[in-house]
């Protein structure tokens, strides 16, 4: 029953949100952050329940059903919750812009559909459900019209590929098995034999990698990340694509059952899976370091993150499940408070996101650039912080199974993030403050509270990661794996334990001696940014900033390795079959005589082929 | 928990003893190297307590606060380092911890130079960073390698198998590994010729150029602890540890000398010739020794 309300709350509130923006813009703004708002509440008391009901069964007799389990449920906490802060923070970015209604109307479609993906029991509502959030995606990634039209085309055509692939598996199964309730799916496909379980896997795998991005389907995400407006980036880079995690999760370990896809030996879907997040992590974290679009830098840093989830949840043991799930959730939070950051930034500069005309904002903007702080740590990994503690456990699981080479590529590649990441940071909030950027304000109210609230989130979590692994560590148990012992502060076992409250107290405490011998030191005399070492020489305004060619001597050294072959591929094979269709397209001449010749052409085709084998 | 509180006390007072000792005796063997007669050995001591009381300019509140972030995690390293018999934290997450948390220090500066607002300290920054990146890939490798060869994550497990079966450095497949960590130390101590990053001649001592007074010190003192982590990570990886503090002072006293009578020869490398050296013969090295330790464990 629940289940339900909660779904037509989130739809209703979509087309209430549209209905009444006509009237006045004060009354949709809050009811968009009552709804958004009452979703987390809802979701949070929905806490340890699992209600299933089938709510519809006239579908060709397929039942259409809603369910709540542990994974379903922290999924949709961290949708709802995401997703909240998110219009929070549309406020006053979207502010003043045309076609606002329907902008808040579609945010919270594509949270409904977010919440009906988790919350479908049947893999019919399943599809529906993902289809709605795919056109409301595209609807609010061509938002801003002119390149962006092209970046939601690219999107959409891409995930209509994706879904084509998830109804070719559905069908297979339907003919199978003639149920597509996923609970009833689970029990008996154990008798399948090991292709048809592998073919389920990887037509699964086709759609929802193409959503999580994973080389070699990646191509449509950095445009549309760049391309969309800020605040939907967030929800887009947070959850959204997650959702492609989700659904691995869903095919690998509650559909097809951790026993079936786990098999031991080199060749096996597993291992292969997370070979390719292995490469998922590596590329475009080192495309990410030569950009120079704060957006477009922060979405190839997406899909290299990607990998480490894909890596996790595919090698199959209790640390790297349990890591790989906790990664795609601390992870969103980090994320989206970049992405929120960028939004500050383009909201006070107009619209700039061109990473070497900033810089200096951290004196204008101290929460964004806080903000921004706490998502790049978070991004490396820096103790202390949620991710912290999600990739320590992937580490360890890949080093102790004996498969050093992957952790190497992971390892590499949180080094390759410090890199353009701290250039991300650095050219946008540190250094030397234009002039035309000297009278801008802070961020508004709006755009400060959910940078703060995600802040403290991540860092709560990365203290105290026990609250959320034991919630994934139930669901590890839930499918299988063995369950990890895991204590307030960390996961405790045998071959090596964690524990960041001793960090925690290590850092504060030497924190605080340092700082009382700084404070017992001459006190320094604060100066302006103009009166810097320039051995004697004038300090040119404007122009004493190094962004540029960064990490020049690097670049020199990569670029040329770099190039997104892939996705030039993909265009190759657009224009490919453009030309073949102009080709047939001037068959029809328009000319009565041609049309007559090729009837006549055709029917002595027919009379030949009669007469030479005689099929009719 | 006395002998334990006593040990986190005392762990980072040692630690920066033998820091700034080897910061003075680096000055006293260089310039013998040079033919010259150098400072006295206590010299890093008298500039430090001087300029602890110098004045000094300020950029602002991240100025300061990274600066005190990056010595305070290069102290949180030391306490998860075993030093002979004391390891006050090393319990707590292993050699994945000891490697994130040396990240602090960086950051740290890097944060703080940021703010400084000098293309000197940018220019500094982005050098080191590429030339970290230069020599995080031979050393995960190493890293990687112990690990796998002792199918452990701990430190402590590392130090006290190597006990019983000998050093690491002089057993078959880690001594490859434990050749390209000495090869790599000096560009991970930023010494010559990795200096880079804080280059005086070309771009003003790099990140350190708005520093004085106590910010001076307390980089010096960073420095201190660095060159102490590193060392002392070579010697608990491949040189078996100590039993007491005083022979993994002498075994760091060696490594240390060595290593910088062959680098004080060198005159500095540009930036992609370093990166060209680091990613040849040490990697090479590296990822040779990690294949062979691979095959033999499976």
């Amino acid at each position: 029953m629940s289940l339900e309300i909660l779904l037509i709350i989130a739809f209703g509130g979509a087309l209430l949100t549209y209905l009444l923006g006509k009237t006045s813009e004060k009354i949709r703004d809050f009811l968009a952050v009552v709804i958004s708002l009452s979703l987390v509440a809802f979701v949070a008391c929905l806490y340890g329940k699992s209600p299933e009901k089938t709510f519809y069964s006239g579908f060709f007799g397929l039942g259409l059903v809603l369910r709540l389990n542990m994974l379903s449920w922290f999924f949709a906490i961290a949708i709802s919750s995401l997703g909240a802060l998110c219009i929070i923070f549309s406020l006053s970015y979207m502010k003043g812009r045309e076609r606002t209604d329907f902008y808040y109307s579609m945010m919270l479609l594509v949270n409904a559909a977010m919440l009906g993906i988790v919350l479908a029991g049947d893999l019919v509502s399943f599809y529906i459900f993902w289809e709605v959030m795919s056109w409301s995606t595209f609807l609010l990634i061509s938002y801003n019209r002119g390149p962006a039209l092209a970046a939601g085309m690219k999107y959409i055509i891409m995930s209509i590929i994706g879904s084509l692939a998830m109804l070719i598996g559905m069908l297979s199964l339907y003919v199978t098995y003639g149920t597509l309730n996923i609970s009833e799916i689970s029990a008996v496909i154990a008798s399948a034999s090991s292709g048809d379980i592998l073919f389920i896997l990887i037509i699964f795998s086709i759609a929802f990698g193409i959503k999580n991005a994973v080389m070699p389907l990646h191509t449509w995400l950095p445009d549309s990340y760049a391309e969309a407006p800020s605040p939907f980036t967030a929800v887009l880079s947070g959850m959204l694509t997650r959702m492609g995690i989700y659904g691995f999760l869903l095919v690998m370990y509650v559909m097809v059952g951790m026993k079936n896809v786990i098999t031991h030996g080199l060749l096996n879907y597993h291992y292969v899976l997370s070979l390719v997040g292995a490469i998922t992590i590596i590329i475009p974290l080192l495309i990410a370091l030569i950009q120079d679009d704060a957006k477009k830098l922060l979405a190839w840093s997406s899909i290299g993150q990607g990998g480490y989830m894909l890596l996790g949840i595919a090698f199959g043991t209790s640390l790297g499940f349990v890591g790989g799930v906790y990664h795609t959730i601390i992870y969103a939070a980090c994320v989206v408070l970049l992405f929120m950051a960028v939004g500050a930034v383009e909201y006070r500069t107009g619209g700039i996101r061109d990473l070497n005309q900033l810089g200096g904002l951290i004196k204008r903007m101290p929460i964004a650039f806080f903000g921004a702080l706490v998502g790049i740590c978070g991004l490396i990994g820096v103790p202390l912080t949620g991710p912290f503690v999600s990739k320590w456990l992937i580490y360890k699981t890949l080093i102790l199974e004996g498969h050093p080479l992957l952790a190497l590529i992971a390892l590499i590649g949180t080094w390759i993030s410090i890199l353009y990441i701290y250039k991300f940071l650095h050219n946008m909030f540190l250094g030397q403050l234009p002039e035309k950027y000297k009278d801008i304000e802070k961020s508004p109210f709006s755009m400060r509270l959910p940078m703060i609230v995600l802040s403290v989130a991540v860092l709560f979590f990365g203290i105290l990661p026990g609250i959320p692994l034991k919630v994934i560590n139930a669901i590890g148990t839930s499918f299988g794996f063995e369950s990890l012992n895991v204590t307030l502060w960390g996961v405790a076992s045998e071959t090596g334990t964690l524990n960041t409250i001793n960090i925690f107290s290590a850092v504060l405490v030497t924190g605080v001696i340092v700082w009382i011998i700084f404070c017992l030191g001459t006190k320094s005399v604060p100066v302006s940014q103009e009166d810097s070492y320039a051995a004697g020489a004038y300090i040119p305004k404007d122009k004493y900033h190094y962004t540029a060619e960064f990490y020049g001597p690097l670049y020199r050294m990569i670029k040329p390795f770099l190039r997104d072959v892939i996705d030039e591929f993909y265009y190759w094979i657009a224009a490919s079959v453009q030309r073949l269709c102009s080709g047939v397209r001037r068959m029809y001449t328009g000319d009565v005589g041609y049309y007559v010749t090729y009837i006549i052409l055709f029917l002595a085709f027919l009379i030949f082929v009669q007469l030479k084998w005689k099929p009719w | 928990m006395v002998t334990k509180v006593m040990q986190i006390i005392l762990s980072p007072v040692l630690a920066l003893i033998v820091g700034v000792f080897f910061l003075g005796l680096a000055r006293k063997i260089i310039a013998r190297i040079h033919w010259r007669y150098g400072p006295p050995l206590i010299q890093p001591v008298i500039d430090m307590i001087r300029l602890f009381y110098q004045k000094s300019v300020s950029h602002g509140s991240m100025f300061d606060l990274g600066l005190i972030l990056s010595l305070a995690g290069s102290i949180v390293v030391v306490l998860f380092l075993p030093f002979g018999q004391i390891c006050p934290l090393s319990g707590s997450g292993g050699l994945l911890v000891i490697l994130y948390i040396m990240l602090l220090a960086p950051l740290g500066m890097a944060l703080s130079g940021g703010q400084g607002a000098n293309p000197n300290i940018s220019i500094g920054i982005s050098r080191k960073l590429i030339l970290s990146l230069g020599y995080e890939v031979p050393l995960l490798l190493v890293l990687l390698a112990v690990m796998t060869h002792y199918k452990t994550i701990s430190i402590i497990e590392v130090v006290s198998s190597q006990q019983s079966t000998g050093w690491a450095l002089i057993s078959f497949p880690l001594f490859l590994s434990g050749l390209s960590y000495f090869l790599i130390l000096p560009a991970i101590l930023g010494l010559r010729p990795f200096d880079v990053s804080s280059a005086p001649q070309e771009i003003s001592s790099g990140p350190m150029v708005e520093y004085g007074g106590k910010y001076l010190a307390l980089a010096t003192i960073e420095h201190a602890f660095v060159l102490f982590i590193s060392i002392a990570l070579f010697v608990n990886l491949f040189l078996g540890g100590a039993a007491n503090p005083v022979i993994f002072f002498v075994k760091m006293l060696v490594v240390f000398v060595l290593g910088l009578c062959i680098n004080a020869v060198f005159p500095r490398f540009r930036i992609e010739q370093a990166i060209k050296y680091l990613w040849k013969w040490p990697t090479l090295l590296a990822f040779v020794g990690l294949i062979i330790t691979l095959a033999i464990r499976s």
